[in-house]
């Protein structure tokens, strides 16, 4: 049951999930999370993410490359897709919509880790103003309620989802005082122009 | 729409007074022929002629079109005290304007008093009943309270009056696949490739809402959409390319069993295979073997 799991970030798959939202200010936007598959069964480390679309998010095709592209690339290296990331339209919208919900059971259809984080646009504004060290996301797992299978947003003030790195946000800070979302490439700029790596290699060097 | 090449000599000009090199005013005036929305840069650099009072005397009756253009920038950007003194200072010189109502009645939506921005848009319709972007400001409303049914309302009531507005059609249509409702998205399109048929965009979309549609006949018809593309485009679409693969792998597992389309169908599919190879051959060598495995999964998963 995800109720137990505990799920950790590191800085680097944290900070390229919510830069891609921050250069897409005017759009939704959703990336993929990728795992170690770890010997410990009690920690779900996500090691890395891939920025994915931010136009048309409901549409199959695009997201149908990028998952076989995503998932070919990370398999060979003992990693995979172990769930989903999606910031909403608008600045005040907390609730996660079908698509993030249809997106989150494909994926935990493969994996029953599978896990689903939101922007927490409030958490991101304040985030200059506070010195929490909680990610700007909450997190949502699949609960299993009277037989049927809900998503179910968790408050990441809890040890649901924690940052690896405890310094995160003030770097996280320090990229958005610099504009670095400029930077991220994601798999629509990719599909617009291949020379793109959606892999992002350069953007934390 | 924006061109290829409008965006490049945008993007230029963008860089170009990014890094000091003068052309602000340029810039500006491009922004505002090509209707993109750059409202930081506008805002920065508008700001900077405004507060220079060389600059700005210098630009004659130009001026008030700038205010406007900044103003509308300003509240883009969620500043809206600088909206508000340069709305202020229009008012001044056009005390009567209509233009300038409008952008009072933008101030007060961005501030989010949505009831008293419904009241000034309507006693703006009310005087011009044709005004196309006081209707639309209705219908963006709507979408910022979250009330997706009324701005589909709106949409819809706006595009009766003038249905010959693309850009409309394509704004109800991502509305729409926002809200997974494919087969009212495929309608906007089918409207968009009636008006403008060689618009290989519009194609692209149509394909990829029939393939998310799903079943062997729309699946057939994204293929053939797809081949659109790729003529209108002269191969040069990567989405279109791996949209083929898509749908001849789909089509081929879910026609199992009949056989007449095999040999056209794998005919096809290597042609794609080896378009999208060659280009990521030149253009992203190192994806090239990741490329090679997927398209490899995609011919035996079918």
């Amino acid at each position: 049951m995800g109720g137990e799991l505990r799920y950790e970030i590191t800085q680097n798959a944290y900070i390229k999930l919510v830069l891609h939202a921050l250069k897409h200010k005017t759009s939704a936007v959703n990336g993929i999370l990728v795992s170690r598959v770890s010997p410990k069964n009690d920690v779900v480390e996500i090691i890395d993410s891939v920025p994915l679309f931010h136009s048309q998010l409901g549409l199959l095709p695009q997201l149908e490359i990028s998952l076989i592209l995503i998932e070919e690339h990370f398999v060979t290296k003992g990693l995979n897709i172990v769930g989903y990331f999606h910031a909403n339209e608008r600045f005040d919208d907390h609730e996660l919509g079908s698509l993030a919900k249809n997106v989150g059971d494909h994926i935990y259809r493969y994996l029953p880790q599978a896990a689903v984080l939101l922007l927490d646009n409030k958490k991101l504004g304040a985030l200059s103003k506070t010195k929490d060290r909680s990610p700007v996301v909450q997190v949502a797992f699949m609960f299993l309620i009277f037989a049927s299978r809900i998503w179910k947003l968790v408050g990441s003030d809890g040890n649901q989802l924690t940052i690896k790195e405890p310094s995160a946000n003030v770097v996280l800070l320090d990229h958005i005082s610099t504009e670095k979302w400029q930077d991220v490439v994601d798999f629509d700029d990719h599909l617009d122009d291949i020379s793109k790596d959606w892999l992002n290699p350069e953007l934390f060097k | 729409m924006v061109s290829k090449t409008e965006e490049a000599q945008l993007n230029r000009l963008e860089s170009q007074v990014d890094n000091g090199g003068g052309g602000a005013w340029e810039y500006l005036c491009l922004v505002r022929k090509l209707k993109v929305r750059r409202s930081e840069k506008v805002l920065k650099y508008g700001m900077s002629i405004l507060n220079d009072l060389s600059k700005r005397s210098s630009l004659g009756p130009e001026e008030w079109t700038l205010y406007e253009q900044v103003a509308l920038a300003a509240m883009d950007c969620q500043c809206l005290d600088v909206a508000k003194d340069l709305i202020k200072l229009l008012r001044k010189a056009f005390p009567e304007s209509k233009r300038v109502g409008k952008l009072e009645a933008m101030l007060l939506e961005a501030k989010g008093s949505w009831a008293e921005a419904e009241k000034a848009y309507s006693s703006l319709l009310e005087d011009s009943p044709l005004d196309q972007v006081v209707h639309k400001r209705r219908v963006a409303m709507a979408k910022a309270q979250g009330d997706t049914s009324g701005a589909i309302e709106w949409l819809n009531k706006y595009l009766e009056i003038f249905m010959a507005d693309n850009d409309a059609w394509r704004e109800l249509a991502e509305i729409y696949v926002s809200l997974q409702m494919y087969k009212q998205a495929a309608f906007c399109y089918e409207e968009l490739i009636l008006a403008q048929p060689t618009v290989p965009l519009y194609h692209l979309a149509y394909a990829d809402i029939l393939y998310t549609l799903g079943g062997l006949e729309n699946i057939q018809t994204a293929k053939k959409y797809y081949a659109s593309v790729i003529d209108l485009t002269g191969g040069k679409n990567i989405r279109a390319l791996f949209g083929i693969s898509l749908c001849t792998s789909a089509i081929a597992q879910l026609a199992k069993g009949r056989n007449k389309e095999d040999k056209e169908t794998s005919e096809l599919q290597s042609l794609v295979a080896t378009a999208l190879e060659k280009d990521y051959k030149q253009r992203a060598p190192d994806k090239l073997s990741l490329l090679t495995i997927a398209l490899k999964n995609l011919k035996v998963s079918s």
